[in-house]
């Protein structure tokens, strides 16, 4: 089943570092997606005064793209949801909301999209299905190492 | 004895003392002349105001009785030009709202046009007198450095939620919290070109304050239909402009 994680506030990169960490240690916990608006552009207002920094959960670095508006979170049973809770009484002190309503947050089914960015015959591991950024673009997934120039 | 608006709730009494011209509005912080020429970004510093037409004195102009009832605004006087600076409120218990804005303005400076939006609050006056104004407005009650935010373009963000540290939305990133000294700063123009130096606006005022200060009703702060005086006017008020057209007589 999954559930939503409402905050009051726009998460910054602190909290979603605490709360990230405490629901991934979690054994009920099979997945998490972080969704909201994008970080803003990196530049010298941001260096100074953002909040972007790559964070650390479960021992791996992640870099955070976007400000943490919402956290879906797959589990295997309904017994995370009050751990869940506890966690974020624990760090989110702004208030927040936990939503069971839908009976789906995260995707599970591959869409059209999916076919056209990886490729039709591609298969993707179930449980990449759903948690890319639908609006990413194809830059992000490719580097280019050398433009053709039209002369 | 005007009668500003109804209502025995909190919100109500500070919907009151903004509107009534008669009330000193607390300063809260200082901001200075030359601050608040940069952050409206009509002219630089020190630039001479740039006239539209010649002083009042030295035009000939044709015997009217309002003319002669009417001290024009020093603006007028001078020939400046008209310029704005507009003003987002957060719902999230900012001071002032867009409504009571247009209201109170009216109320307390001459010479002034307000355009109110469900958003933001524009207000146009000429130069020297809407430097004047804007000064004020900035260092008293009715701005927050989180809450309200200056912003003649890109204004979209007064609904939306706030970041933790409770600065409102701004797509163009003109106040940001400087983490360090805790003081919000304006580092570009309202309408978003970079200033040189970043002008201090101060610290953000705390909940329990802006809660106090507010003159917005919501459901978790005070709720609109338990102020049963304010209900009970606007019903009137609703009924009779419906049914009777404001006739006095019903």
């Amino acid at each position: 089943m999954d559930i939503e994680i409402f905050p009051h506030r726009i998460l910054g990169t602190d909290t979603t570092e605490k709360v990230l960490n405490d629901i991934e240690s979690l054994d009920s916990v099979k997945r998490t997606v972080i969704q909201g608006p994008r970080l803003p552009p990196q530049d010298e207002i941001d260096r100074i005064y953002g909040d972007r920094r790559i964070i650390v959960v479960n021992g791996e670095e992640v870099e955070l793209k976007v400000k943490t508006g919402r956290i879906f979170v797959e589990l295997y049973d309904e017994s995370g949801i009050e751990e869940i809770r506890s966690i974020c009484d624990e760090h989110i002190d702004t208030g927040f909301d936990i939503n069971t309503s839908k009976s789906q947050y995260i995707r599970k089914q591959r869409t059209v999209t999916d076919g056209l960015k990886y490729g039709e015959n591609t298969e993707i591991p179930d449980e990449l299905v759903g948690i890319a950024d639908t609006r990413s673009k194809f830059k992000d997934h490719v580097s280019i190492l050398k433009r053709d120039t039209l002369e | 004895m005007a009668q500003y608006y109804p209502g025995t709730s909190q919100v109500a009494e500070n919907r009151r003392k903004y509107t009534n011209p008669d009330v000193e509005l607390e300063v809260l912080r200082e901001i200075s002349d030359e601050d608040v020429v940069k952050l409206l970004g009509h002219r630089a510093p020190g630039e001479e105001y740039k006239s539209v037409h010649p002083p009042l004195d030295e035009l000939d102009e044709p015997d009217d009785i309002i003319r002669e009832i009417v001290e024009p605004i020093d603006g007028a006087k001078a020939g400046d030009r008209v310029r704005y600076i507009q003003f987002v409120d957060s719902m999230y218990f900012a001071p002032a709202q867009p409504f009571l804005r247009a209201r109170s303005y009216v109320y307390r400076y001459r010479g002034i046009d307000t355009g109110t939006l469900s958003g933001r609050q524009i207000i146009e006056a000429r130069e020297r007198d809407l430097e004047r104004i804007s000064k004020e407005i900035l260092e008293n009650e009715y701005f927050d450095t989180a809450r309200t935010g200056i912003r003649g373009s890109g204004v979209h963000g007064h609904s939306l939620r706030l970041d933790e540290n409770g600065l409102m939305f701004d797509m163009l990133r003109r106040q940001v919290l400087n983490k360090e000294t805790g003081n919000v700063e304006m580092v570009k123009d309202q309408i978003g070109h970079e200033l040189d130096e970043p002008v201090v606006l101060g610290e953000p005022l705390d909940e329990e304050t802006l809660r106090a200060k507010t003159t917005i009703y919501r459901c978790d702060g005070e709720a609109y239909k338990d102020d049963e005086d304010a209900v009970t006017v606007l019903r009137q008020i609703h009924v009779t402009r419906s049914q009777f057209g404001y006739n006095p007589e019903y």
